[in-house]
């Protein structure tokens, strides 16, 4: 009898490797070898044409030349950085906190028009990033959508050239109190290489405009997201909570908000990870200009590795970036605390 | 689970299913290869039926970029011409994105049979390895300029015959000059005086791209370059490249000169050709870009102004290479030899404004093209942008800092000793 079970179990593994082997092999093929292999490329010299294992093996020196020795590589790292810190910082809490509420909005029964609505904001999500990017350059021309339409609301001509304009926001902030250079500690001091005075920068009114364009095209998933979740709360809490007298803001801030934390955690997670890796709007609108204020990590990766010919530094530059995202969603996670309803 | 213990037969029919995927995985793999060698077996049976007994021809790839599909359709005349002619058979094939498809055919080990490559990819592309000398396989090999012959050497090595080039020099929009009275400049101060009289309105004297590869001349004229000709120091910082940022950015500052950004345009080009600007500094690409977006526009074209150091530009290359390894080698050297032999390369060069890179098609080239003098008398003195493996960097830093001068937030001097010190640890190291 146990013989029987035993062989039983057996064939039972058997078929169940064999049923998940397509996929396994997809993922190994496919995912956990290109893995591997750009973390060994990360400790070569690789430059991108010969032939990859030909290269030199030399181990931590692409990491210690992005985070340690002084030189170009240092300082183009640090500038990513910068940029894509004040990106995520930027667009992350706003495209949630905006698609939350357009949630909210479309979820209330008594709209009218909710289907158009819903639609209306989920279109540009299903269009081609590098279409909207087109259009956008457009907008943000000198005498673009953007400044007639702001012109509207500011006396005299508006005639900003969004897109090529490298002044940090948060620099041209402190200009208008009067701050025009870096007092002295922050401007002989630095980290990476970059002054804290340029770090401080923020991003520059190109990487701003980015920063519009990437919002306004993520809001629509993220808003479909939270409307699942929102539709996923059971109509019974909110009579029981109307019965108990709570009005509607107790009840969205003490019921709704409190059961949207799962949801709020994926968005946030899926928002801090797309926004670290942002690529294709920088390379289609900027690639990196004006004077390296658009530069993303992920631009960068590109860059090192198929215009300046160094692979390995550029995998090495995609391995920080991925524990840079690590680090965030783990912080992020701490704050939200998804498992604690 | 009810399920019936999988017997025999479900077990073997798991398996099959199994090895059955796995197969189709390989067979496609193999497959890929095989079709390819039997294009190769076709092209060779139908050269030998037509050619001259034991010569088996092959078929040729020859990768590259087109700037028009006018310039496609005129390469591929000359490339039926070829198979008319030779027992091989080329196929011109031109691949959006050039330099990511060569880098990765060049990585995966399958390079394309001859290809294009830029004269400043030279340094990076010699060092890894990647292409075949071109000594001993060209015709004629010192009937070509010698700067372009320079500029596709690395290390002493030849590596691939250049397949025609441009230079920089200064076009002018005719009637606006006539208008405001004032001659094509020759030199520095006359540039300065010109562009001052010809900014009024919306239009802008000087319209000039924010890059090294534009900028630079001026580095040129003054007597300056970012290295010193052994390409072992960095001369980024020395007072006549100062002198030269110094002299635009006064222009700039002054408004008499502006980034194509400036005047709402893509490039200098569009601002000139839309008449928003006098005058620009391009290449032979713009009689192309002008004939076919503006072609109402009345403009000329000059040699480029006189520095403190006499006349300076720059010119840019292609070259056909043959990879290193290369299947066929000489019947890809063939093909390269064909292509820059000299009745060929009148041929290209004629209907398309880039020069030839054989001085002997000078004047057969000029009658064709009387109005582009300018143009080729500039190749006498122009220098060819190549650097070292790995100075891309380095130019790249420079041109955000060329960038930060024309939008007035940074100092020529302070752009210049930043490069110097970027530049020095990519020489040195």
């Amino acid at each position: 009898m146990n013989e029987l079970r035993r062989r039983i179990g057996q064939s039972e593994a058997l078929s169940g490797w064999a049923f998940t082997a397509p996929v396994l092999i997809g993922l190994a093929v496919f995912l956990l070898f290109p893995i591997f292999m750009a973390l060994y490329i990360s400790f070569t010299d690789w430059n991108g044409i010969s032939p990859p294992f030909q290269a030199e093996l030399i181990g931590l020196q692409n990491y210690k030349d992005l985070l340690v020795n002084p030189g170009i590589s240092r300082l183009d790292f640090a500038i990513s950085v910068r940029n894509n810190l004040y990106y995520v910082l930027g667009v992350v809490p706003l495209q949630t906190s905006i698609s939350f509420v357009l949630a909210v909005i479309v979820n209330q029964k008594f709209l009218r028009g909710k289907s158009f609505f819903r639609s209306a904001y989920y279109f540009p999500s299903i269009t081609s990033s590098v279409a909207i990017s087109l259009i956008f350059l457009f907008l943000f021309t000198q005498n673009g959508a953007v400044n007639k339409f702001l012109s509207v609301f500011i006396p005299g001509d508006l005639d900003v050239n969004w897109l090529f304009n490298a002044n940090g926001v948060i620099h041209n902030a402190l200009g208008v109190i009067g701050i025009e250079t870096a007092p002295g500690f922050l401007a002989t001091h630095g980290f990476l290489g970059q002054s804290w005075w340029e770090w401080l920068a923020g991003p520059s009114v190109a990487l701003l405009s980015i920063m519009i364009l990437a919002t306004w095209t993520t809001i629509g998933t993220l808003m479909l997201i939270f409307l699942a979740g929102l539709q996923n709360i059971p109509v019974e809490l909110e009579e029981a909570s109307q019965i108990d007298g709570a009005s509607r803001l107790q009840h969205f801030f003490r019921v709704t908000l409190p059961l949207m934390k799962p949801t709020l955690f994926f968005v946030l997670t899926v928002g801090i990870i797309g926004s670290w890796q942002v690529f294709d709007q920088v390379f289609v609108i900027s690639k990196g200009a004006p004077q390296k204020t658009t530069i993303t990590l992920a631009y960068l990766v590109y860059r090192e590795g198929f215009t300046n010919f160094s692979m390995g530094r550029a995998t090495a530059v995609a391995f920080i970036l991925f524990v840079i995202i690590v680090i965030f969603t783990l912080v992020q996670r701490r704050f939200v605390n998804p498992d604690e309803v | 689970m009810n399920l019936p213990a999988p017997n025999q037969w479900t077990r073997r029919l798991i398996i099959l299913l199994v090895l059955g995927v796995l197969a189709a995985a390989c067979g496609g793999g193999s497959g890929f290869e095989e079709s390819g060698g039997g294009d190769q077996a076709e092209g060779g049976g139908g050269a030998t039926g037509g050619s001259d007994g034991g010569d088996a021809g092959v078929s040729l790839q020859l990768m590259g970029f087109s700037s028009s599909p006018a310039e496609d359709q005129e390469l591929s005349k000359i490339i039926d011409g070829y198979n008319e002619q030779s027992s091989n058979t080329a196929e011109f094939n031109p691949v959006p994105d050039y330099a990511t498809t060569l880098q990765a055919s060049l990585a995966g080990g399958e390079p394309p049979d001859v290809f294009y490559v830029n004269d400043n990819q030279i340094p990076d592309l010699a060092t890894a390895n990647t292409l075949a000398p071109a000594e001993g396989n060209i015709d004629n090999p010192d009937d070509f300029y010698p700067n372009l012959k320079e500029a596709f050497t690395f290390e002493g090595t030849w590596y691939c015959p250049p397949k025609d080039f441009s230079t920089l020099a200064l076009q002018y929009n005719t009637q606006l000059l006539s208008d405001a009275g004032v001659e094509p400049p020759t030199n520095w101060d006359e540039l300065r005086a010109a562009a001052q009289k010809l900014t009024k309105g919306d239009v802008v004297g000087l319209v000039l791209g924010p890059e090294y590869f534009r900028w630079g001349v001026f580095n040129e004229q003054a007597g300056g370059g970012l290295t010193n000709d052994d390409l072992t120091e960095m001369t980024a910082a020395a007072p006549p490249n100062v002198e030269a940022f110094d002299y635009l950015e006064q222009m700039y500052q002054q408004g008499t000169a502006a980034e194509p950004s400036d005047l709402q345009a893509g490039w200098a080009g569009e601002a000139f050709g839309q008449g928003k600007a006098a005058m620009t500094i391009e290449g032979n690409w713009m009689v192309a870009a002008m004939r076919d977006g503006y072609p109402d526009l009345k403009w000329e074209t000059a040699e480029l102004p006189e520095g403190p150091a006499g006349k300076g530009t720059f010119s840019f290359s292609v070259c056909y290479a043959v990879p290193q390894g290369a299947k066929n080698p000489d019947a890809s050297w063939d093909l390269v030899n064909y292509l820059v032999s000299s009745e060929q390369m009148l041929a290209f060069t004629k209907q398309f404004p880039v020069m030839p890179s054989r001085p002997s098609l000078r004047d057969q080239w000029l009658e064709a093209n009387p109005d582009l003098k300018a143009f080729l008398d500039s190749a006498e003195y122009a220098r060819s942008p190549a650097w070292v493996p790995g100075f891309q960097a380095v130019l790249d830093q420079l041109n955000s800092g060329i960038q930060g001068i024309a939008a007035g937030n940074k100092q020529p001097q302070q752009v210049l000793e930043e490069t110097q010190q970027t530049g020095q640890s990519v020489l040195g190291g």
